[in-house]
């Protein structure tokens, strides 16, 4: 697999890369899959933001521990519930809109230190070569090889219910071997360029090297999968939640769907089940079409793998 | 190429077409039972049988000596003829068989019995020995008679050992002469794979399609066939049942108002009796159950190892509202480690924590009971003025601030009712200034983590089927059981209460043994090891539309007597 | 030769990657906390009783000791006998694994199938409105929330219509039932797959389709195809005959490098469908602390992946020799 595609020299070019973001940026919006990728994505932010609100308005609508004094089982849509209650009278909306926010903070956090991971082992492993080449990447085909839902699912079996922030830590580190091929091998064509040698010549250290000279070179497409990264995490942790194995001081889709489910009401309240779930496909959706509509920008040809994430 | 592709698109649409209709045209032309199981059984081997689903199949097939009647008032002989007859030195029992048949037509004689009852010993079999190891003697007077003879007088032998589903020798003798002969002999005995269990009762398994279903038949040899037993005419009236596995209640419940099974052998979430009361084909048991549910305090460390602490814990935890919003109202407060169900054991004068008091009034009273008891906070939860405010900064009388801690409870997918009450009696406790927070984990964790390491500060549990007989009352708290993997979870130690326990055990006369009984539950009240909060009832549909018969009974409507006696409608 | 040598050095870091994962596997479950004999809630179960499980369960012997014997079952080919059922695990999975192989793998074919077909077209037709819509509706149906579609899959063709069973594999009825034949058997188990299979395929189809065509747009500024134009060969002859075949490698590719993933979902479907393969059986085995029925399915889902993943390593050396470590 791993590639060696060439390089269109865009990339590197120091010079000229204003013009080359702006006309990306044109490129970006022209596409209506980006369009409407970044319109969903705005929609669940203002959600996010939103989030906020209801606890303060009333404490009935705090989305774990609020419950309505009057209604003490699940009811559909009224005045003050607009999406009805759960089963024992928490706001739907208010959990709905506090999901967004664990979403957001999974997906972006997850995807972010797997991205980190990623871009820095990708960059050693391809400029040093050799032997901590060899070995780096044979830990990333073995991490590479895990579905990392069934991991994750067995060690929060094995060691009581995770904390999301511990989700988050491990959905990261089963995440990183994707990026830091990609990233090895435009570590491995830029190593050899002139203003990389021309570096190296005037004494620049391996360290500056690789963060001053490759690093921004590589940032694109790092950037690029960060959004392939987020929709991951974010049906992992989904999943996660939904077979009863997520962290359960916490408020996520998943975690909404778990209650719908465990408590019988998945066939008899539509609109308990139907918002979570429609909310954590629009949102993987949104992410996964401005990760197409960014790609499609930089170079089709510059992901050949990890397509289905 | 294109037409090729609609043709294969049409083809696709002619199969489902042609399995729609297929389905829709599969004559039923037998009538068996269907039941649906919540998870595959585990195993046919009666001795490794530990859950719900396999003692369910091997309930049907195994029988016991003695069982209790619906109205669970008595004991009646089932595998036995009559009562058992003791002699004068208060040791010895006999007991007469009836004439039955195993469900290949051999005779079942006395040497069963006995051999099932040496296998127990020999093997020391988990779960049963400890009920037969104070039975020094078994022997088969004749065919029809069996002498027990016991190493003091129990008073749980007729209730709790004579209780056992009896195993046929000829089955089981090969299988544990060779089990002896290994180095793990009980693994072996364990690891036995049991393919077609012969037993006594109303069914004989057909087949077990792994996976799927399981296929049972009406035994032609059923002892109890048109007899009188417990004041039932017992059947079987039904040809054939069969089992299929449901992964979730959801779907199980879609079954049953499709019509795909007649009942679902398990409890069901209060969520679901709205929807299925719609349905006029549908009815809801709703059953008492012999179970506890508690809040376990650990009295081995700080903070809990104070009574005065526990009883403030217990007034702050308001067990109705849990009752009415968790449960949905399918439950009731207790009060005693026995279910109030328990009628003549259940001690119904105790201490009622905080009954009737609302919020408010509840902060107060643990206000009250912390500051005399030496408690101090650095913002009290009821301010000078008398008014409730939140609580910060919880002194032990000791001076030392308290630590956060934990409440273990299971996770929500394993039950959601201990799950949130956990969350809610961390809201409560906060409220008090007790740093609380719930932490479910998975089961098994958390059993290792109570029970083996003692290392937590509170838990909630659950204990469900709890024998009538209140021994477990002496198994949750007596000293002797605290210790790794024993039941006394919350080491809990008092002198007095081991006394009276011992005695109970050994008591004979019923009314001298409810004293002692009566007098357990009180100390365990005032010193609250453990906090009962609820008794969930069982909740359980079916199908009126095919089959009729139901008897309800404690724990619900899955027994044997309702196999014995439903017969199909129409 | 050359590719000789490279097949061995794969093979050879393969096994060494199992074995450190079998490791890895091994002391994950005997560091977790709670095991299987502690999960047994009833006061019948004295402390002496749970001992003596433990000791014939060999639970108590030291980690090392533990360990040993682990391997040397494990090249002997034995994986021990399952806590939860007391059967040999070998026999459980042997049960299962046909089931999953069945369902998934006719998803995978189906959903390749069909991407390829539509990616194929949807590219020639780059830029049109038929293009957009496709490829929305396969980012839409690719990022579904498998378990969630699952459920209302169920919910509208099984119950609400009413046209599929609710969830397994077999009707109970027509398997007790003599008089059915093999053909009746048959369609009962398909009847039962369309909806697991659906979810599925609806899963899995959409990346295929986008792989596809952007592989087939890749292939379309090729030089041969330019060449087949010049020839003045018909569009589908050039679409169907040239450009298809190769653009269909980076599919295949995909579908080996995504089964880590796939794998995943299969899990799930499985186990909302009361499906009785292995995915179910190992989350199922996973929350009853059966190690060793656990371990066994674990690594067998990791050699089939690691396979999988040397066979495209493969497929690429032969492809473009330019590609060595």
């Amino acid at each position: 697999m791993k590639t060696g595609n060439e390089q269109r020299d865009t990339l590197a070019a120091p010079a000229g890369r204003r013009d080359w973001l702006a006309g990306g940026w044109a490129l970006f919006w022209e596409n209506p899959i980006g369009k409407i990728g970044l319109i969903l994505m705005a929609c669940f932010a203002l959600m996010a933001a939103a989030s906020f609100v209801p606890p303060l308005l009333d404490p009935m609508y705090h989305p774990m521990h609020g419950v309505d004094p009057e209604i003490s089982h699940a009811t559909g849509p009224s005045a003050a519930h607009w999406l009805g209650t759960d089963f024992i009278g928490r706001d739907i909306l208010s959990q709905l809109l506090a999901g967004a926010r664990i979403a957001f903070m999974v997906g972006l956090s997850a995807a972010f230190m797997s991205i980190f991971f990623g871009t820095l082992i990708g960059m050693i492993s391809g400029y040093a070569g050799r032997f901590v080449d060899t070995l780096l990447m044979r830990i990333a085909d073995m991490v590479m090889v895990m579905p990392t839902l069934l991991v994750v699912l067995i060690l929060s079996s094995l060691f009581g219910q995770l904390r999301i922030w511990t989700i988050v830590l491990l959905i990261a580190l089963f995440r990183w071997p994707g990026v830091s091929r990609v990233i090895r091998a435009q570590t491995l064509t830029l190593k050899h360029r002139p203003f990389i040698e021309a570096a190296r010549v005037t004494g620049a250290s391996h360290l500056r090297i690789i963060f001053r000279h490759i690093f921004p070179n590589v940032l694109p497409l790092a950037l690029l999968y960060m959004t392939f990264r987020v929709t991951s995490a974010i049906i992992i942790e989904a999943a996660l939640a939904f077979l009863g194995f997520g962290d359960p001081g916490t408020v996520s889709w998943g975690m909404m769907l778990q209650w719908v489910w465990k408590t019988g009401h998945m066939f008899q309240a539509p609109y308990w089940l139907l918002p979570p779930g429609i909310c954590i496909s629009l949102l993987t959706l949104s992410f996964y079409m401005l990760g197409r509509a960014m790609e499609e920008v930089l170079d089709p040809r510059l992901r050949k793998e990890g397509e289905s994430e | 190429m294109t037409v090729g592709n609609r043709t294969r698109a049409a083809l696709l649409l002619l199969c489902a077409a042609v399995l729609a209709c297929a389905s829709a045209a599969w004559a039923k032309s037998r009538h068996p039972l269907r039941i649906g199981l919540g998870e595959e059984p585990r195993t046919l081997n009666v001795w490794m049988a530990s859950d719900a689903n396999s003692n369910n199949i091997l309930s049907q097939i195994y029988q016991p000596l003695y069982r209790h009647t619906p109205e669970e008032t008595e004991m009646v002989p089932w595998l036995a003829a009559g009562p058992p007859e003791m002699e004068a030195d208060g040791v010895t029992y006999q007991v007469r068989l009836r004439p039955a048949r195993w469900s290949d037509g051999s005779a079942f004689t006395a040497a069963d019995v006995a051999f099932t009852c040496r296998l127990i010993k020999e093997f020391k079999i988990p779960r049963h020995y400890s009920r037969w190891k104070f039975v020094d003697r078994i022997e088969a007077v004749d065919d029809r008679t069996v002498r027990f003879v016991l190493k003091e007088p129990m008073a749980i032998f007729l209730t709790r050992s004579l209780t056992i589903p009896i195993v046929s020798e000829k089955e089981w003798r090969e299988v544990a002469d060779a089990a002896k002969k290994q180095k793990k002999p009980l693994a072996t005995l364990f690891n036995h794979t049991v393919e077609r269990p012969l037993g006594t009762g109303p069914f004989v398994l057909e087949k077990w399609h792994k996976g799927a279903f399981l296929h049972m038949k009406k035994n032609d040899w059923f002892f109890g066939q048109g007899l009188r037993i417990g004041g039932r005419l017992l059947g079987p009236f039904v040809g054939e049942i069969l089992f299929k596995i449901y992964g979730t209640s959801d779907v199980a419940m879609l079954a049953l108002k499709k019509g795909a099974i007649d009942m679902y052998w398990q409890g069901i979430q209060p969520g679901y009796i709205e929807n299925l009361e719609q349905h006029p084909e549908i009815r809801i048991f709703s059953s008492e159950r012999s179970a506890l549910y508690y809040l376990g305090f650990n009295l081995r460390r700080p903070p809990f190892d104070d009574p005065a602490l526990r009883r403030a814990a217990a007034v702050l935890v308001d067990k109705s509202f849990i009752i009415e919003r968790v449960l949905q109202g399918y439950g009731s407060r207790m009060d005693s480690i026995l279910p109030a169900g328990n009628e003549f054991w259940y001690n119904p004068n105790l201490t009622e924590y905080g009954e009737g008091l609302n919020r408010e009034q509840r902060i107060r009273a643990v206000h009250r009971i912390l500051k005399e008891a030496g408690y101090r906070w650095t913002r009290p939860p009821v301010d000078d003025a008398g008014k409730v405010q939140p609580a910060a900064g919880l002194r032990l009388p000791d001076g030392s601030l308290m630590e956060p801690l934990t409440i273990l409870t299971p996770p929500a997918d394993y039950d959601p009712h201990r799950a949130i009450s956990g969350l809610l009696i961390q809201q409560w406790l906060r409220q008090a200034g007790i740093p609380a927070s719930a932490r479910p984990m998975s089961f098994g964790a958390l059993l290792q983590q109570v029970k083996a390491r003692h290392d937590f500060d509170a838990f909630i549990l659950g204990y469900g089927r709890l024998s009538l007989d209140p021994d477990y009352l002496r198994i949750f708290f007596h000293s002797e059981f605290d210790r790794e993997r024993g039941w006394n979870m919350s080491g809990y130690h008092n002198p007095e209460f081991d006394q009276i326990a011992e005695a109970s055990e050994k008591t004979m006369d019923l009314e001298a043994r409810r004293l002692l009984i009566y007098k357990m539950q009180e100390i365990i009240a005032r010193d609250v090891p453990y906090l009962p909060i609820y008794l969930p009832r069982e909740i359980e549909a079916v199908r009126t539309d095919r089959f009729a018969g139901w008897v309800q009974m404690l724990e619900g409507i899955g027994n044997i007597w309702s196999f014995c006696q439903l017969s199909p409608v129409n | 030769m050359e590719i000789r040598r490279y097949i061995l050095g794969r093979l050879f870091q393969i096994t060494l990657i199992f074995f450190v994962i079998l490791t890895v596997l091994f002391l994950l479950f005997r560091l977790a906390p709670g095991d299987p004999v502690s999960r047994m809630v009833d006061p019948n179960m004295t402390p002496e009783d749970a001992q003596r499980l433990i000791e014939q369960l060999g639970l108590d012997l030291p980690m090392w000791q533990q360990y040993l014997i682990y391997l040397k079952n494990f090249l002997k080919g034995r994986f021990g006998i399952s806590f939860h059922y007391g059967q040999p695990v070998s026999e459980i999975i042997l049960n299962r694994l046909p089931n999953t192989i069945l369902l998934f793998t006719s998803s995978i074919v189906l959903a390749a199938f069909v991407g390829v077909f539509l990616g194929k077209i949807v590219s020639w037709k780059k830029g049109e409105r038929i293009d957009t819509w496709v490829t929305i509706g396969a980012l839409v149906c690719h990022t579904l929330f498998l378990p969630w579609l699952a459920l209302i899959i169920i919910w509208v063709f099984a119950y609400w219509i009413g046209w599929f069973p609710l969830t397994g594999m077999i009707s109970a009825e027509i398997w007790t039932d003599p008089s059915a034949g093999l053909l009746r058997k048959g369609l009962d188990i398909a009847h039962h797959m369309a909806l697991p299979l659906t979810t599925l395929f609806l899963i899995h189809f959409g990346s295929y389709l986008l792989v596809m065509r952007s592989s087939m747009l890749d292939t379309l500024r090729e030089d041969y195809i330019l060449t087949a134009r010049a020839k003045g060969l018909d569009e589908a002859t050039i679409r169907n005959r040239h450009a298809a075949p190769n653009a269909a490698l980076p599919v295949i590719t995909s579908v080996g490098l995504s089964l880590a993933f796939s794998i995943n979902g299969g899990a799930l479907t499985e186990t909302v469908f009361t499906w009785p393969g292995l995915g179910r059986e190992l989350v199922f085995a996973v929350s009853n602390n059966d190690y060793p029925l656990a371990q066994a399915s674990f690594l067998l889902i990791a050699a089939v992946v690691l396979t999988a993943n040397l066979v495209v390593d493969l497929i690429y050396a032969y492809l473009d020799p330019r590609i060595r470590y």
